[in-house]
């Protein structure tokens, strides 16, 4: 019976350019603690081993530290962990993990799959075929040698493999790489686990996708899971579970803001999500300056209560009342300019009539205060 | 707004009430000498409007040495259709009471009614100062401010604009200045005053460059890396199949082959030169034979050869010795023909020797002749000279005396005449036989005679008659006649002659003499030139030489006398012989020639007969005959031998050629160098493989796609920072861009109403000239045909007539607003010339129809025909105090 963690695409050495440099360093640490999570998870759970289904670093020439500190964060589990290396990490005549391996940088209990095979896990009762990349990308399966691979007798057969399952994933996807939906059944494996698509998706009951265990991005595709897989006994289906395992989760929303209270309950959605967040927001549409000064004291709270909160306001109008205008008591020509400015909005040059006009708006509520006090 | 009445009271010279009162709607001229209180009224009338009622900071109205005083002040008017009374009183009694109409107000309430009204404010503390004045300050020209218009402009502004306002019907935006550079000051936070992007704008905008310029290094890098793994992978791949296959151990095998089999073509080789130097021997063997054989053989060709020889000589020379006759003969022949010359070359010269010598004595004889001849000549000659000689002597007489005689003559026949003319003359005739004696003579017949002298005629039978010839001439020319004769006489005895004929004979026959001497003398010249001694001389030496030619002529030899009997000469003779000499020698060479052949010829013939004897004997030995027979069957068994191996050479020929020992050797040269290749190109690849990866693990160090994804973030941290600023700068730039063009339209539309009062103005000031006013409605750029300039450049006269008009403009202003306007000149245009202060004097007036004005002068007669009655401080004074009393 055995049970195994099943992950990848960890993507390690990736930055965060997107972000503040504070943010990204953040983002950067959450993916060394996804991998000591899983470590936890692998202790916790009374795994046999963990499988990273490929990418486990970003590129070839990630630098000694963070090749270090990989396998560093591993160490809480001290089962085997095999690492296959996808296409960001193939295992080229030169390549980041022969660097590891000169570093001394990987344990013994870490089974690096640099070559097409099978790592036969006698102890636990897990036989992996592996189909590593060995160049960047191929347009062959690399998987179809499973149906060659012979194991031991008495080892459950599972698949190790990096690539898109041809025909189901959405087209966006490189078509490099290819895997055979069936392939599973046709090399007899007890499970599959797959490696490149970053979120989590199962192909069929014994083919899984787990997808990155930290999110790194914004679309939303069920990213920060890993799979706790346990295989019953031979030919039975296995059995799958999914563990979360991200501390960031990413919001994109595009929102368009007519009414006034389209704002609030922006806003209170934005209230509602939890802290560990990266959000990134686009707003269209017109607001007040009332409405404006409302959002801005809004995303001022959330920059500092998020891990990062982007908010792109070009598209987003700013619509003076009669009211907010007589609020600046802008006579004269200053009160022409404003109105240039509103009907201005609409031109080509909409960005920075906005902006100006948010400034001058600014500047007047700043005279308007002194002059209260 | 129009004053009425103006009432003074304990202010400053007014210690007594002074009242100003009747003044006009428009122009008042208010006159009065310095000190007469002029000055003093212009400040009473400020106090009574700007000086706060309880102000103590007003001493100076308080007239001189009265602290007791209050100075009082009151004042009407009328604006806004209603009637002000007005009193303020300072210092001991401070207070103020307006009045408008029936209302009453007091105090400081009274006091705001006023600011309101004229648009000023009060002094915070102490005396009113400009900044308080407001438009009053405009209008209100204090003694010699005119010119300065700025300032006061500047503290009416706020009034003027309410005041334009009004009028366009627009609103100055609150503080719109202060916005304008408040958006100024952050624009200018991003750009230079040029508009060119600064600080952390300018920064991000080359940092983007830096981190792009090294991202793009990185990748470059990060591909080169790419590369090289790739490099090695290939490597990697070629050289493990390399290893397996190991390719060069087939050439190794190949070479092997190649190079057996050269081998063994190389025997064949040997074989084969073996073979051909044997085939070489026997045929140099057979070669010699034949030699020998045909040696043999060629003895009886030769025995032929020499009997033709031998032949050919003997006939030779006989045809040499039938030459041999003919030839001594011939040498005779000319020996005989040369005797013969020489005889004949002989004689010719005998003859030529005679001929000569008969020539030479012939010529001498000829030569002997002539000087005997000429000899005889000039023996004649020398005696005619002797004659001439002697007939010259004798004939001797001196040319000159002769001439002299014969002039002496002349002389006396000349005073013979005259003599006779002067001379009485005594003429006779007398009777046959009678006669007279004169002096003794005897006269008888006729006759005529010169009587110079006393002269005694003795009539015979009468007695003597004396004659003496009269006249004084008479006695000198006979003296002078006696001389001349006397003269004659000694002449002619001189020469030995008796007369001058005689002397001129005399003298002919010595000159024909002379010449016949000169003339001898060339004739004797010409036949003896050198003189008769040399003559004989020649004849005796020609005599001499002829003898001795005909000595030798007579000793010569006679010629033989000649067959032909004619002379050869001797030229001709000797080219014959010459001729038969040459011919002798020919002969004699051809002699010897012959007899020279004769010898060759016979030795020859010698030689020839010895040799073909010779051959003869040997032809003839029987040894020579077995020589030949051996000979031939020894060349019979070597053609044998050569043909067997011929054939055997051509067939391993055939062998060799088959087996391409050349390809062979390529072969062998090519399977070593592929094995070499091999070999190296394997090494080579280890080398690089080993380069590579050493070179692989050194960049793969330095972690470069991750320093290029920290380069990426980097740049996109730049690039989002430097939008935020992009964005924020295009906005302060549209912002300050909207702001300025508003404004300034704005401005526009509020300078109009004042440039149109100004206008008014100026046209009659300066017709064609403009000027404009500033953004502040300040009068700015000034422009008079082609000058252009600010007010501040021009005179002070000009300076004061703008500040005044443009004054007088506001006021206009202020009015078409609805403003109360009052406009006050304390002695202004002082500094006008009359021209100008005429023109603004039709200005004044014609402003005086809208406005009331207030003029004080010192100068009443500046402004006599300014169509108002003046009014004289003093005067009024005067009737003041006089109402008081």
């Amino acid at each position: 019976m055995p049970k195994f963690l099943h992950t990848a695409d960890w993507q390690m050495g990736r930055a965060f350019s997107r972000f503040e440099t504070e943010d990204g360093a953040a983002l950067v640490e959450a993916r060394f603690e996804a991998i000591e999570k899983l470590a936890r998870l692998a202790n916790g759970h009374q795994c046999d081993a963990v499988l990273v289904a490929g990418d486990v670093f970003d590129a070839q020439t990630v630098s000694d530290r963070t090749i270090r500190r990989v396998f560093n964060a591993t160490r809480a589990f001290t089962g085997p962990w095999v690492m296959l290396p996808g296409n960001h990490d193939a295992a080229l005549a030169e390549s980041v993990w022969t660097r590891a391996k000169r570093l001394g940088a990987v344990p013994d209990n870490v089974h690096l799959a640099l070559e097409p095979g099978v790592i036969n896990l006698k102890a636990q009762g897990l036989a992996i075929l592996c189909a590593p990349l060995t160049q960047r990308n191929t347009y062959s399966d690399l998987t179809e040698a499973f149906t060659t691979f012979d194991i031991p007798e008495g080892l459950a057969r599972v698949g190790l493999a990096h690539g898109s399952v041809q025909g189901l994933l959405p087209d966006e996807i490189d078509s490099a790489n290819p895997i055979l939906p069936n392939r599973a059944e046709i090399a007899r494996l007890d499970y599959l686990a797959l490696g490149d698509w970053h979120g989590m998706k199962q192909i069929d009951e014994r083919t899984w996708y787990s997808g990155t265990p930290e999110p790194e991005r914004f679309r939303n595709n069920e990213a920060g899971y890993a799979l706790m897989v346990n295989i019953p006994g031979q030919g039975q289906t296995p059995d799958v579970t999914t563990v979360e395992t991200a501390r960031y989760r990413w919001h994109q929303w595009r929102e368009t803001l007519t009414v006034e209270s389209d704002l609030d309950q922006l806003l209170d959605r934005l209230q509602a999500l939890p802290e560990p967040s990266v959000i990134d927001l686009r707003l269209e549409g017109s607001v007040t300056l009332a409405g404006e000064e409302k959002l801005i004291n809004a995303l001022s709270v959330a920059e500092a209560r998020f891990r990062s909160i982007q908010c792109d306001r070009s598209g987003l109008q700013l619509e003076p009342t009669d009211d907010d205008i007589a609020a600046l008591r802008a006579d004269g020509y200053v009160g022409e300019v404003i109105e240039h400015l509103r009907a201005r909005q609409q031109d080509d040059d909409a960005e920075a009539a906005r902006d100006a006009l948010a400034i001058l708006a600014g500047l007047l509520k700043d005279r308007k205060q002194e002059v209260s006090e | 707004m129009k004053l009425r009445r103006l009432q003074v009271e304990q202010l400053r010279q007014f210690r007594q009430p002074f009242v100003l009162d009747d003044l006009q709607p428009g122009l008042n001229l208010i006159h009065g000498p310095n000190e007469s209180g002029k000055s003093t009224l212009v400040r009473a009338i400020r106090a009574v409007f700007f000086e706060r009622y309880r102000t103590s900071s007003v001493d100076d109205l308080r007239p001189w040495g009265d602290s007791a005083a209050a100075p009082t002040i009151t004042l009407d008017f009328e604006t806004q259709q209603k009637n002000w009374h007005l009193v303020k009183s300072f210092l001991q009694r401070k207070r103020c009471d307006l009045k408008i109409d029936s209302d009453s107000y007091s105090e400081d309430e009274a006091e705001e009614k006023l600011a309101e009204l004229l648009g000023f404010q009060f002094s915070a503390k102490g005396v009113s100062k400009p900044e308080h004045w407001g438009v009053p300050g405009l209008l209100w020209v204090e003694q010699g401010t005119g010119q300065n218009i700025e300032q006061a402009v500047e503290h009416a502004g706020d009034h003027l604009k309410s005041a334009l306002n009004s009028l366009v019907g627009e609103v100055a935006s609150t503080g719109g200045d202060e916005l304008v550079e408040q958006v100024k000051t952050r624009w200018s936070e991003l750009f230079t005053p040029t508009g060119k992007p600064r600080g952390d704008y300018q920064k991000l905008e080359k940092e983007r460059e830096v981190y792009q310029q090294e991202i793009d290094e990185l990748r470059a890098r990060v591909q080169k890396y790419q590369e090289q793994v790739d490099r090695l992978g290939k490597l990697t791949q070629d050289y493990e199949r390399t290893q397996h296959e190991r390719p060069w151990e087939e050439a190794e095998r190949q070479l092997e082959q190649a190079k057996e089999r050269y081998h063994q073509v190389e025997k064949l080789e040997q074989q084969q030169t073996q073979e051909k130097e044997i085939l070489n021997h026997l045929q140099s063997r057979h070669q010699l034979l034949r030699q020998n054989q045909e040696q043999l053989e060629s003895l009886n060709r030769k025995l032929d050869v020499r009997k033709a020889e031998l032949d050919k000589a003997q006939r030779e020379l006989d045809q040499a010795e039938a030459r041999s006759p003919s030839i001594t003969n011939s040498v005779q022949e000319a020996k005989a023909a040369y005797d013969v010359a020489t005889r004949q070359v002989h004689q010719a010269r005998l003859h030529e020797t005679r001929a000569r010598l008969e020539r030479e004595s012939h010529r001498l004889e000829q030569q002997n002749q002539t000087l005997t001849r000429n000899l005889e000549k000039s023996r004649q000659y020398q005696k005619e000279l002797e004659q001439a000689r002697e007939q010259a002597r004798q004939n001797q007489i001196d040319a000159q005396a002769v001439k002299a005689l014969k002039e002496t003559e002349h002389q006396l026949k000349e005073e013979t005449i005259r003599s006779q003319t002067i001379a009485t003359r005594l003429t006779w005739q007398l009777e046959p036989n009678a006669s007279l004696a004169l002096n003794d003579e005897p006269l008888e017949g006729q006759g005529e005679k010169q009587l110079l002298e006393e002269t005694s005629l003795v009539v015979p039978g009468v007695g003597t008659l004396g004659i003496t010839p009269g006249g004084e001439d008479l006695a000198s020319t006979r003296r002078k006649l006696s001389t001349l004769e006397q003269s004659l006489g000694q002449q002619m005895k001189t020469l030995g002659v008796d007369s001058a004929q005689q002397a001129e004979h005399r003298l002919t026959a010595c000159d024909a003499a002379e010449r016949t001497l000169q003339h001898t003398r060339e004739l004797l010249k010409s036949v003896a030139p050198v003189g008769m001694e040399q003559l004989l001389a020649d004849q005796k030496e020609t005599q001499s030489q002829l003898q001795n030619a005909k000595t030798e002529l007579q000793n010569s030899p006679a010629p033989e006398a000649d067959q032909q009997g004619q002379a050869i000469d001797v030229a001709s003779a000797e080219a014959g012989r010459t001729n038969a000499e040459t011919r002798l020698a020919e002969a004699e060479t051809e002699e010897r020639k012959h007899q020279t052949e004769l010898l060759t010829r016979r030795q020859a013939r010698d030689n020839a007969r010895t040799e073909w004897q010779q051959l003869q004997d040997e032809v003839q030995n029987p040894e020579r005959l077995k020589q030949l027979k051996s000979l031939s069957t020894e060349l019979a068994e070597i053609e044998k031998k050569r043909r067997r191996l011929e054939a055997s050479l051509q067939a391993r020929e055939q062998e060799i050629k088959q087996a391409h020992p050349a390809i062979l050797k390529q072969d062998i040269e090519r399977y070593q160098r592929s094995i070499s290749n091999l070999r190296q190109t394997q090494e080579e690849r280890q080398r690089e493989l080993r380069d590579i990866q050493v070179r692989l693990e050194a960049w793969g160090a330095e972690g470069l796609e991750e320093q290029l994804n920290d380069k990426v973030a980097d740049l996109e941290q730049c690039n989002r920072r430097y939008q935020e600023l992009d964005r924020r700068a295009r906005a302060l730039d549209l912002l300050l861009t909207l702001l300025a063009e508003k404004r300034q339209a704005l401005t526009r539309r509020l300078q109009a109403p004042l440039q149109k009062h100004l206008d008014h103005y100026l046209s009659l000031l300066f017709p064609q000239a403009t000027l404009e006013v500033d953004e502040h409605l300040r009068p700015g750029t000034f422009t008079r045909g082609t000058e252009l300039g600010q007010i501040a450049e021009l005179s002070f006269g000009a300076r004061e007539q703008m500040g005044l008009i443009s004054r007088l403009a506001y006021a206009d202003l202020l009015r078409e607003a609805g403003r109360p306007t009052l406009v006050i000149l304390d002695d202004t245009l002082v500094h006008s010339d009359t021209d100008r202060l005429e023109d603004m004097k039709r200005i004044l007036f014609d402003a005086a129809n809208r406005h009331q004005i207030l003029l004080f002068t010192c100068h009443p007669e500046k402004w006599s025909d300014l169509g108002v009655v003046p009014r004289d401080i003093l005067a009024m004074k005067e009737r003041g105090s006089a109402n008081l009393v």
